[in-house]
């Protein structure tokens, strides 16, 4: 069968497309902006927009050259490329470059790669190969072996120390599980069983890390150190009111009164800006964003394929959630970005990798029809 | 080809994805109502209002009041011209007007602000002028409206009223440097802290604790609320045992002379009154002293500031011959009513030594000899004792070690030894040596405060006390001197008599109603040829005329004093630094 035949690109995921273009069109203007400031004299803007769109440029070469490829030869390669993650993981923790006080860099000359990028592609990939053989709901046996799998390279992500990434993977491992159904006597023991451990995690966490929860109780607490994000995002967002001030007006932003504004806090800039109404259609952009990803995870012909695309739904679901949930001020204050809004090279190229294989199952699903 | 694989979707599975993203978008449009529109008005507000901005409140420092509790250190308000940068449209343009507002050149406000800029953080005031002038104050105070950023702090600051009378005592306040901001968290750029003497010395307790208060303040940075957060604590007030009016009675009475003159309660040890001269105004660091300013007082021959009660060394001279004839009591190296000839020179060797009286003593005994201050009889009593007895005497009871009081940079001065002369002056201890210590020259040097709680000691019946300048400090006993009552009494009586009898050298002092004992002490400030010897002060120039000792005690029924005075290149003891101590007495014994 030739690599890309008229059927196969018939049935391209075009609103999947349109919606990837959508968002990454409207995360650019945003980083605009975002990178506007009103320093000592004048106004600057900041290069991220730039960047960010030779990396979404990247991105998209990376997704045409992962469509002609059927993805079910990675079945091959899952356990390889574990394997490779976590000498990559253990490399970086040993070589790695530090920037800001955590090692999760390789240099490579021209560019920095984060081996943690490649985890959450490799922890997808084996995960839906396992998924794939194994009969549902899951056992304990099955559950645990998995569990493990996920484990090792987590913990090795958050000794870099890396939280947002190494809960993300955490977490989108723990969707699939879902997905593929759990005992149910198991899944009333996890519901049990993790609010009662919880507390005993505390001890595991890093200072910073405990006083982000502590903050997150108490805004209050400590409203010009680490309450003063969630307070100036709310207040940031909340001043936008339901038309917003309109595109770079933002004057929370341009004051620099917003931390971390072109990554983690980019949707406050947003939010200022274009008001509860830019905010609803973001929303529900973002809502039919996943919901294509909930299409292919559910019309997939092969389990692997389907257990690959609720992987990638789960890794921006609550990539999307903890975000906003801590811009909002919902949550405490957790490193994760908003995919295709907040400035990052490595996370916008793994976000084009991933959606490159959603876009490679959705275009097969046609094609066990014939046979 | 890949096996076929019939996968059925998991029905459980996909709604649970549905529901994901349905309860994502309620959760999160929810949230967004509520924010946005709901609380978004009040959002609004406090956004155009521009928020919270966290300031210091300022802790007075303590005060520093005398035993009567006059203010000596006391704070009054300053008034600091700052800029918020972020809130400032045209920082080139305002530093263009403050220029015109004020005597400072806009090149020196640019240069300021560029040094200081990286030094406060976002949205924290830069301090341009720390102190304006009352007309400066009010004229730029009505036309602060117009320039956004710029705003004006009112601040308490030090202030000495009685400088320079007690410069040397409380020293001063300044700016920190930037290592001492780094060492120091809680300090910040326009803070003082102590930087010499009791300033110095009590900083962390005179400083207090600064509060916070958090600003609400709009856009145009000026301050619409405020809360406190933290109330600041103010320094500690501290009662000295200085009586400030003796201080400035001695303070004029030195005249423009060069010199120390410290008065002791010898029971407590407690310091009545510290004065060195000369001084300096204090108040002139608190916003930081122009260079030129601080150049000339480094260089300033008279070096005035070195507190020369603590820091200035000095050959103690014939007042040193109260620790020989203490040590040869000790050692009983000699009957106290054996005669030794005094014709008026002393050999040693081929070395001749002179007593400063040309003709000799004649036959003179112990007490007539401390009372004349016979040079000779001292040589051939320090020739018996030895240099090992003097040195080993004169250091365990008090000399050659800091008295320990409270102020900070005490020298120690020295008594010299066997040891000592080796190991300093690199050659090993003549006879000569011996000669010269006996008499308090060559290469011993005292303070003025060693001598004075040495007297003290002698008054109170062997107690070597820390001297004290606070009021809250109980007595500190540091040691006792090894002597008899009997010697003691021998000694103190020795003093009273060069004062009261006949060809004392300490007559001057004699007062009415009380009881007066002194020692004068001459002390060489380099060996003058044979001719100048014996001649006119007068004659002599400046530089290289004698220091004048004068330590001595007054007693009258239950008050006793020790009152010890140096006055540099004064000539003799007697003379230059007598009236000095004279007028403390009539000062004290009204």
């Amino acid at each position: 069968m030739p690599f890309l035949d008229r059927r196969i690109l018939a049935h391209f995921n075009w609103s999947l497309l349109l919606l990837l273009l959508l968002l990454a069109g409207v995360g650019i203007l945003n980083l605009y902006s975002a990178g506007t400031l009103r320093q000592d004299q004048g106004v600057t803007t900041a290069f991220y927009y730039q960047k960010q769109l030779y990396w979404l440029a990247i991105g998209f070469l990376a997704i045409l050259f992962i469509i002609p490829f059927d993805y079910r030869h990675l079945k091959a390669v899952v356990w390889p490329l574990y394997g490779l993650t976590l000498f990559l993981l253990v490399y970086v923790l040993g070589y790695g470059t530090a920037i800001s006080g955590a090692t999760r860099w390789i240099d490579l000359g021209v560019a920095s790669f984060q081996p943690t990028e490649l985890a959450k592609v490799s922890v997808i990939l084996l995960c839906a190969a396992l998924l794939a053989r194994m009969p549902g709901p899951l056992s304990w046996k099955d559950l645990g072996k998995i569990l493990i799998l996920v484990a090792v390279p987590v913990a090795f992500i958050m000794a870099q120390p890396d939280l947002g990434s190494g809960l993300n993977i955490l977490m989108l491992a723990g969707g699939m599980l879902l997905f593929k159904g759990i005992n149910r006597r198991i899944l009333f023991t996890f519901l049990v069983g993790i609010p009662v451990l919880a507390p005993i995690t505390w001890f595991f966490l890093l200072d910073y890390q405990k006083q982000r929860i502590l903050t997150f109780l108490h805004p209050q607490r400590d409203p010009l150190d680490a309450g003063y994000n969630t307070i100036q995002s709310k207040i940031a967002i909340g001043s936008g009111q339901i038309w917003g001030k309109g595109f770079l007006e933002g004057t929370q932003s341009q004051l620099r009164f917003l931390p971390a504004k072109h990554t983690d806090f980019v949707f406050s800039v947003f939010g200022e800006e274009w008001g509860f109404v830019g905010c609803a259609i973001l929303l529900s952009l973002f809502c039919f964003f996943l919901y294509q990803l909930v299409v292919v995870a559910g019309t997939s012909k092969d389990s692997f394929g389907a257990y690959i695309a609720s992987g990638v739904f789960f890794y921006f679901f609550w990539q999307i959630v903890i975000n906003l949930g801590m811009v909002l001020g919902l949550m405490p204050i957790v490193g994760i970005p908003l995919p295709f809004f907040s400035y990052g090279g490595s996370s916008t190229l793994i976000n084009c990798i991933l959606l490159g294989l959603v876009f490679n199952i959705s275009m097969r699903r046609y094609i066990f029809t014939r046979e | 080809m890949h096996e076929s694989d019939p996968y059925e979707p998991s029905s459980k599975g996909y709604l649970l994805l549905i529901s994901l993203v349905v309860g994502l978008f309620c959760l999160i449009l929810l949230r967004l109502w509520h924010l946005q529109v709901l609380q978004g008005r009040e959002y609004a507000k406090e956004a155009e209002q521009n928020l919270l901005r966290e300031r210091s409140i300022f802790a007075l420092r303590g005060l520093i009041r005398d035993r009567d509790g006059e203010i000596l250190a006391g704070n009054r308000p300053a008034y600091a011209l700052a800029l918020v940068r972020e809130d400032c449209r045209d920082i080139q343009a305002t530093l263009t007007r403050i220029s015109d507002w004020t005597d400072i050149t806009f090149q020196k406000l640019e240069e300021r602000y560029n040094s200081r800029k990286s030094r406060v953080k976002p949205f924290k005031p830069l301090i341009l002028i720390p102190s304006l002038t009352f007309s400066e104050l009010s004229h730029i105070e009505t036309r602060l409206m117009n320039w956004p950023g710029l705003q004006i702090i009112t601040r308490p600051q030090r202030h000495h009223p009685l400088a320079p009378v007690f410069s040397h005592l409380l020293g001063y306040v300044a700016q920190p440097t930037l290592q001492e901001l780094r060492d120091n968290p809680s300090l910040q750029l326009g803070d003082t802290i102590g930087k010499r003497s009791l300033e110095r010395a009590l900083d962390r307790k005179l400083r207090g604790n600064k509060g916070k208060k958090i600003l609400e303040v709009d856009a145009q940075g000026r301050v619409l609320k405020e809360r406190i957060v933290a109330e600041s604590e103010p320094g500690r007030t501290f009662r000295l045992t200085i009586d400030a009016d003796l201080q400035r009675h001695i303070w004029r009475e030195m005249g423009d002379k060069s010199g120390a003159v410290v008065v002791m309660r010898p029971n407590s040890g407690d310091v009545l009154a510290m004065v060195s001269k000369p001084g300096y105004n204090g108040n002139a660091f608190v916003e930081g002293i122009s260079e030129q300013k601080w150049q000339d007082l480094l260089n300033n021959p008279r070096d005035p500031l070195r507190n020369r009660v603590i820091q200035g060394t000095y050959p103690p001279g014939s007042v040193f011959k109260l620790v020989i004839a203490s040590s040869a009591l000790l050692r009983e190296t000699i009957p106290i009513d054996k005669e030794l000839h005094c014709p008026g020179y002393y050999r040693l060797g081929n070395r001749v030594f002179r007593c400063w009286k040309k003709g000799g003593h004649g036959d003179i005994a112990f007490q007539e000899a401390i009372k004349q201050s016979c040079d000779v009889y001292f040589y051939k009593l320090g020739e018996k004792l030895g240099i090992d007895a003097i040195s080993d005497y004169a250091r365990s009871n008090g000399f050659h070690q800091k008295t320990g009081i409270i102020l900070p940079n005490e020298h120690s001065g020295v008594i010299p030894g066997r040891e000592w002369k080796l190991r300093n002056i690199g050659r090993s201890w003549q006879g000569g040596d011996t000669l010269n210590t006996a008499i308090g020259q060559g290469f011993t040097l005292v303070t003025p405060l060693q001598i004075s709680r040495y007297v003290a000691a002698l008054v109170n019946g062997g107690h070597l006390l820390k001297p004290n300048l606070l009021t809250e400090s109980e007595p500190s006993q540091q040691g006792r001197l090894p002597l008899s009552g009997e010697s003691i009494n021998f000694l103190l009586e020795s003093m009273r008599v060069t004062v009261e009898e006949p060809h004392g050298t300490a007559w001057r002092l004699r007062t009415q109603n009380a009881t007066i004992g002194g020692k004068t002490g001459t002390a060489q400030v380099i060996k003058l040829k044979e001719e100048q010897r014996g001649a006119d002060t007068e004659t002599i120039p400046y530089r290289f005329r004698d220091h004048a000792w004068m330590a001595s005690y007054g007693i009258r029924g239950k008050q006793k004093y020790v009152v010890v005075a140096l006055v540099e290149h004064g000539g003799h003891g007697s003379s230059a630094a007598g009236p000095v101590v004279k007028s403390v007495y009539d000062y004290l014994f009204p």
